[in-house]
């Protein structure tokens, strides 16, 4: 502990101790414990105990319960903890029977303070930090503690009973690891006394019948399963396992979630992943019994699992399926047809919670779309992957939200009711909709496979299933069926309006790709999309953009991107000009991502060309939203960098007299109000000059010096520290490639610029005054950019044997007077022009490597070191009652 | 029944806490406020949401989110909760507090960055893509969240934008107030809100015990102090966060200024004073009454003395005042026109709001003098420091006054400390003669509710009813028998005939049975006479009947008699009735229970 710290712990220990000194701030004492934790890490605790005698008056003035705060007594239980933890302390603290009166039945569980959550949470924290060795264990029950511990279990307090929950958890496995029992069995005696009650103390939280008790047992399960892997569980799985599974026989499952949890921590342990117990058969229970929202979490569970029977597996993936199955029922479905009233389909239970009612249908849906999503991004995603039936059902959803779908059937009708602008099922589904954009590529398939498409008017799920993702048009029928569903397909009846025609056949994938877009593109078109969801749909379309390109390879242009994009431009058009700055945003957003991708492809450069966008992003640069600012910088950028940003004066405009686009950025630079703008700015300079666009090339010299006059004033740091970034690869470009001992010698198009030439250079373009002027910037990550980029310099130019400083010289002396009052916090004159010799003498003379190691600290780590702590406590006695309770 | 589940929120006292609550109304959970603790600099400082997300989905779970306005207590942990928890639903909050909450989070991001360029935090784009979340809710509009549950905003004064929000789902409603003022400041109006009878009104309960001097005084006490410390030619600091309180201190500096025709600069460190500007402009509704009719003459919010602070300003000479973040004195700006002119006793800096410990704004609260700096430096203050709280929370007063106009069926006392708690929640159990609560962070409150669910009832059934002939009399409740039929999520009362009828169902008879001892020696059939006779005597208005068979009816009421198998002078009356006369069938079994009166020898 450092000595001064040591000084001072007397003195806030009596403050601690005496009822009479208020300590208002929690923080102070959470911090407090946080220090001892990291001191007791590496430090005997003992030892401290003995070096500092203070610790132990204070907790033995805690056993004072009357005269103690319940904030005091609840930071001393913790501390008490944290000591005990090391077993000679716990020995040691136990002699004064000191533990026994803060833990014991004489401790606080009779007094008022105990109705204080936080009180009973020091308890249990304080004992979670003791409970780590064997004496540990028989101080616990000695003092009674376990029966605390079972009563902490259903506290009002969220924190206390979860808390109680993980202790009890902790002593279980402390009680049976720390004897050498070689075999449990189920009868009582096997077991050690703690562990036997804390065993009974479960059976008898099953047997209740009160679902506050179960679930807190069942999480007692889960997480000792979760955290256990000893065979010792098993044995305790076998003792509660006829308790637990008699659960799932009840009508309703009180306790799903729970109970799924317990199942899926027991299926990922490898005590029992591995063996041959009852598991998976209670799973497949499981599945069939809970309520389709219920079971959703559970068979995602499992079929994230790594080891699992494949017909769990496979009844897992029909729970996901299923909500969705029931959407293209209902699309697909001609009345009556199917022979079940009002069609409800091959899951009456699931086609029920659809139809009650929209919230319902939503979490269904939704719930179902997020799963399937997750599991799509998973390397082990199920095979095979219902890849056609997924991607027509998502559209189906989609086009029954913006209700563009014409159903036939009455629960068709209905869904679509439901479902009409639920702008929650429309995000999920665009979001998934994006998802599937993996696994389909259009270009990979030919016409010989499409002709092997089932064509039924009922397609069982697993033949539907039978799309692989690896290669989703090939069709395979694997024996197992589960359920069936009508297979419908949607003929194309214009741009926004689709029919179902129930006996037709599935589409192919180019048909599928088309109605994608089709679909994207309608989404994107709608006057009734919200901001959310027109987000969703970029994001979407982005996505499909991105696999057609790589499925179809840059050679191979896509079949379906032209004409589409040939649509989409005027669409962006629109959204540009939308009152919503939310839609002009993501709108931008997407078009520097399209630019990013395919600037470079004729088709898309015609496009966009074709249309208004580049114009309109370019009013853009003058919105009035900061956020709106800063994206339409950034795609001009990308614009730019791909030559298609508007020209200043076109035959258009003639005799108009605009900027050039750098003049227009480095305007924005100068004199936007605000710093999102001015930060995508600097980073369209930097991605300019790393590829030498043009527009960077004409004056360069020039034109950065300006850039850095203006970034070096700017109020911004992170602009400041942006700017830095472009001075380094400015510096760097100047510099040239480093000489590597290991280069192949090849004949250098440029001879190598020299390090005096260099330094002019950088003193030219004012990259040194803002650098050296930098490396004392009040924001910390500003100077620390700036000792990194000088570090460079100096290795660069002014190494040891390289060019002469000139520490004498009389500039030199001014330019570290100038420095140091930088450095004082003054503004100081400009450096004026610097001779190389006068740079390389201040870049040695600077102790750069001890400021990189100062600035490599948090600006604050001076008050927020334990001292500091220790002062403000101590400061704030004095101080208290001046200030009022005040938040803002 | 409402549940409420208060997540880690406001603790007690001078604690800047994360407002968090969770509350489920008929199945609906809402996220209140999403809050974060600025005392501390790790995962702490957010809201604990694994207690949420144990539940599954954060975005299946949750319904939406409500922000009450734009103080980083309230909203801090908002971009983390979306972008990195991972909740995708709606947001919700008014207009002012969509346009000033990104760029306090922003300052706020900045400045944790800017510490030591902190990696685990949220980023600009994250705070972006979280208010695209947002859906703007403006006073009194209902907005509906999904076809069940809707929310609607009433004035909060508090801070520009500030809104308490009613939460109702069906006929259950809670009442949110996040912080509020009851009494009108400079530049915003008290709060109102309409005699909405919540079942549960969750009242902030900062100044619960206590009556607020005039915030005149304060004002007055601030202005004193400034124009004293100008007049002898000094400095004047005042550490701010961009938005919220330096406005109002910049108002109250400016219609001084202008009054005393002072000349000392007044310098505003961010640059933000244009977009700050613009926002009071822009939502001039959401400001007190003076402002809004002196606007037409003169824009309060565009100020002739304050302009924007160059760092070069600092080591002007002469007397001069400057704004300058990060309000705490914890990094940037103001920490260092802070040490410049630390030395000097003719400076003052005014911190006008709390500063958590480990900042050097705390240090100095707290009477040191003497600060450590970096490598072992001393700094010595000998500039005066000054504390003045300018919060605008409700006192005891106004939460009682709000209480009043809203009259709630429970009240719920949140962000506040628990003994002042504890004494306001007896005033108010005693005055209005409600529940009172007051859960620390973690508990659950759960309340019940008498919700009113709407039946049809069939047109048959009414007239069946009538037929009867009784006309129906609103101030006597009647008794009405059907069958109640639940189909989605209808509820209709109709005839047993026209259930059996619509749910394609057969009828069962359904007869209760019970045996009466009799003590009689007579024969069985003379016993069934006496029955009879005696039921005939009683029942005047029921059909009794003696069948050819031997046993007696009433109405659907069977008796039998038969002898006791052991004891001959006892005889067994076995009775039975169907479940449609089970009050008559009940009554006659205890009637022949007494016994039959005793028959002429």
């Amino acid at each position: 502990m450092d000595p001064e710290c040591s000084r001072l712990l007397p003195a806030l220990c009596a403050v601690l101790a005496d009822p009479r000194q208020p300590m208002t701030d929690d923080t102070c004492l959470e911090k407090l414990l946080d220090w001892f934790k990291t001191v007791t890490e590496t430090e005997s605790s003992l030892l401290l105990l003995q070096e500092n005698p203070c610790l132990v008056e204070l907790l033995s003035q805690a056993l004072k319960f009357q005269d103690v705060s319940s904030r005091i007594l609840s930071f001393s239980l913790r501390l008490a903890g944290i000591f005990a933890a090391q077993e000679n302390c716990f020995q040691f603290l136990q002699q004064g029977e000191l533990l026994l009166g803060l833990f014991g039945e004489a401790g606080p569980l009779g007094l008022p303070a105990w109705n204080v959550p936080s009180v009973r949470s020091g308890w249990i924290q304080g004992l979670c930090s003791l409970a780590k060795h064997p004496s540990a264990e028989q101080f616990l029950v000695d003092c009674g503690a376990v029966d605390t511990i079972f009563s902490l279990q259903e506290d009002s307090s969220l924190f206390v009973a979860s808390a109680a929950s993980q202790l009890l958890v902790q002593v279980l496995s402390l009680s049976i690891q720390g004897r050498a029992t070689p075999q449990l069995g189920s009868s009582d005696g096997d077991w050690p006394s703690c562990a036997q009650s804390i065993v009974g103390y479960l059976e008898e939280s099953l047997r209740s019948g009160a679902t506050p008790q179960i679930t807190q047992a069942l999480k007692v399960l889960t997480t000792t399963f979760g955290r256990c892997h000893h065979s010792w569980t098993e044995a305790l799985w076998m003792r509660l396992s006829p308790l637990v599974t008699c659960l799932l026989e009840k009508d309703t499952v009180p306790t799903a979630h729970s109970l799924a949890d317990l199942f899926l921590s027991m299926a990922r342990s490898p005590t029992f992943g591995s063996s041959d117990c009852d598991l998976w058969v209670t799973l497949a229970q499981t599945l069939s019994c809970l309520s389709p929202t219920q079971a959703g979490p559970l068979a995602l569970g499992i079929l994230k699992l790594h080891v699992c029977p494949q017909a769990l597996k496979t009844q897992a993936f029909d729970v996901l399926l299923q909500p969705l199955a029931c959407v293209l029922e209902a699309a697909a479905q001609v009345p009556g047809s199917s022979g079940l009233p009002d069609g409800t389909g091959s899951n009456p239970t699931m086609a029920d919670a659809l139809l009650a009612s929209t919230s319902s249908c939503a979490a269904l849906l939704c719930q179902s779309l997020a799963h399937l999503g997750e599991l799509q991004a998973l390397p082990h995603s199920p095979r095979p992957w219902p890849q056609v039936l997924l991607l027509e059902a998502t559209m189906m959803t989609l086009r029954f939200c913006s209700g563009s779908a014409v159903p036939i059937s009455s629960v068709g009708g209905r869904l679509c009711g439901i479902l009409a602008s639920c702008i929650r099922v429309q995000r999920a589904a665009l979001d998934f909709l994006g998802m599937l954009s993996q696994g389909t590529g259009a270009c990979e398939v030919s016409s010989s496979v499409m002709s092997h498409t089932p064509h039924p008017s009922s397609v069982p799920l697993h033949v539907l299933s039978g799309w692989d993702s690896a290669d989703p048009w090939v069709p395979c029928f694997p024996e197992a069926q589960a359920c069936t569903f009508p297979a419908g397909t949607w003929k194309f009846l214009g741009w926004g309006c689709w029919g179902v025609h129930p006996l037709a056949s599935v589409p192919g994938p180019q048909e599928s790709v088309t109605q994608v877009f089709a679909i994207l593109l309608e989404y994107l078109r709608s006057p009734e999309s919200s901001p959310t969801v027109l987000k969703k749909a970029f994001q979407a379309t982005l996505r499909w953009l991105l696999s057609m390109s790589k499925a179809c390879g840059s050679n191979n242009p896509d079949p379906h991107t032209q004409p589409f994009l040939r649509e989409l431009f005027p669409v962006m058009q629109k959204r540009l000009c939308n009152p919503c700055w939310e839609v002009r945003d993501s709108a931008l957003e997407f078009l520097t991502h399209l630019t990013t991708h395919w600037g470079g492809q004729p088709d898309f450069r015609e496009a966009l060309l074709a249309s208004d966008v580049p114009e309109l992003t370019q009013q853009l640069l003058q919105d009035p939203e900061a956020y709106v600012r800063a994206s339409a910088v950034t795609a001009m950028g990308q614009l730019a960098s791909q030559g298609l940003h508007a020209t200043p004066s076109g035959p258009e405009h003639p005799g108009a007299k605009q900027k050039s686009l750098p003049q227009e950025l480095l305007h924005i630079l100068s004199l936007d109000s605000e710093g999102f703008p001015r930060r995508a700015v600097m980073q369209v300079f930097t991605q300019w000059l790393q590829d030498g666009h043009p527009a960077m090339a004409e004056d360069l010299e020039q034109f950065m010096a300006r850039v850095f006059q203006v970034v070096s004033r700017d109020l911004d740091w992170e602009v400041r520290v942006q700017g830095l970034e472009l001075a380094r690869v400015f510096l760097a470009q100047t510099l040239g490639p480093p000489d590597c001992p290991y280069a192949v010698a090849l004949p250098a198009a440029t001879p190598p610029t020299s390090p005096a030439e260099v330094l002019r250079t950088l003193g030219r373009v004012q990259l040194l005054e803002f650098a050296f002027r930098a490396l004392f910037d009040c924001d910390r990550p500003v100077a620390q950019k700036s000792c990194d980029l000088l570090l460079l310099l100096r290795a660069r130019t002014a190494p040891g044997g390289g060019l002469q400083g000139a520490e004498c010289n009389p500039e030199a002396v001014t330019v570290e007077a100038a420095l140091r009052a930088w450095q004082a916090g003054e503004q100081g004159q400009p450096l004026g022009e610097l001779v190389p010799e006068v740079v390389v003498a201040i870049l040695r003379a600077l102790d750069l490597e001890g400021l990189q190691a100062t600035l490599a600290e948090s600006s604050d780590h001076v008050e927020q070191s334990p001292r500091s702590l220790l002062q403000d406590m101590l400061a704030a006695v004095g101080a208290l009652g001046g200030h009022e309770a005040d938040c803002y | 029944a409402a549940t409420l589940t208060p997540t880690p929120r406001a603790g007690a006292g001078q604690d800047v806490g994360r407002s968090c609550i969770l509350v489920s109304v008929a199945g609906k959970n809402v996220m209140l406020d999403c809050g974060m603790h600025m005392g501390f600099n790790d995962d702490r400082r957010f809201p604990d949401f694994s207690y949420i997300t144990q539940n599954g989905r954060l975005t299946d779970f949750l319904d939406c989110v409500i922000i009450s306005h734009f103080h980083l207590d309230h909203c801090g942990a908002l971009p983390y909760f979306s972008e990195m928890v991972g909740y995708d639903g709606p947001i919700y909050m008014t207009p002012p507090t969509q346009a000033i909450c990104p760029i306090l989070l922003e300052d706020y991001r900045k400045i944790a960055v800017d510490k030591k360029g902190e990696a685990n935090f949220f980023t600009s784009q994250m705070i972006k893509d979280c208010m695209k979340k947002v859906v703007a809710v403006h006073l009194h509009q209902t907005v509906q969240v999904d076809d069940e549950l809707e929310i609607k905003a009433y004035y909060a004064g508090h801070v520009l934008g500030a809104a308490m929000f009613q939460i109702k789902v069906g006929s259950e409603s809670v009442v949110y107030t996040g912080d509020y003022n009851m009494t009108p400041d400079r530049h915003l109006g008290a709060a109102w809100i309409d005699r909405c009878r919540p079942n549960l009104l969750i009242t902030e309960s900062t100044y619960a015990t206590t009556i607020r001097d005039s915030k005149r005084c304060r004002e007055r006490d601030f202005l004193k102090k400034v124009h004293e410390t100008v007049e002898r030619g000094g400095k004047v600091l005042i550490p701010v966060f961009a938005l919220g309180r330096a406005q109002e201190l910049c108002i109250l500096l400016e219609t001084f200024w202008e009054r005393m025709n002072l000349k000392a600069p007044i310098y505003f460190s961010t640059g933000l004073t244009e977009k700050a500007n613009h926002y009071y402009k822009l939502f001039i509704t959401w400001t007190n009454q003076k402002i809004r009719k002196t606007f037409v003459q003169r824009n309060m919010f565009e100020f002739k003395h304050i302009k924007a602070f160059d760092r070069a300003f600092a080591d002007n000479p002469g007397p001069m005042v400057v704004f300058a973040t990060p309000g705490m004195l914890h990094a940037g700006q103001s920490l260092q026109i802070f040490r410049k002119w630390a030395g000097n006793e003719k400076n003052m800096v005014i911190m006008p709001g709390y500063c958590v410990q480990g900042t050097v704004g705390h240090k100095i609260l707290s009477g040191q003098r003497k600060l450590e700096m970096e490598g072992r430096q001393v700094l010595e203050v000998k500039m005066q420091v000054e504390y003045m709280s300018f919060s605008a929370h409700a006192d005891a007063k106004g939460i009682m006054q709000l209480i009043g106009q809203a009259e709630p069926e429970h009240v719920l006392l949140v962000h506040g400390e628990a003994k002042k708690m504890e004494f306001l929640k007896q005033k108010i159990e005693q005055e209005f003669r409600v529940n009172c609560y007051m859960p620390a962070n973690g508990e659950t409150v759960t309340l019940p509710t008498s919700p009113s669910i709407p039946v049809g009832i069939s047109l048959g059934l009414l007239k069946r009813e009538m037929a009867q002939g009784m006309l129906p009399d609103a101030k006597r409740p009647r008794l009405l028998q059907g069958t109640l039929i639940m189909k989605d999520s209808n509820f209709r009362l109709v005839s047993s005939e026209q259930a059996l009828k619509e749910l394609g169902l057969a009828e069962h008879q359904l007869r209760f049975t019970c045996r009466v001892h009799l003590h009689d020696a007579r024969k069985e059939q003379e016993t069934v006479m006496r029955v009879y006779s005696h039921l005939k005597s009683i029942l005047k208005d029921h059909c009794v009947q003696h069948l050819p068979d031997g046993s007696v009816t009433v109405e659907s009421i069977l008796i039998q008699a038969a002898a006791h198998s052991e004891d001959p002078g006892t005889k067994v009356l076995l009775v039975s009735w169907t479940y449609q006369d089970e009050e008559l069938g009940s009554y006659l079994t205890s009637l022949l229970k007494k016994g039959l009166p005793q028959a002429p020898s």
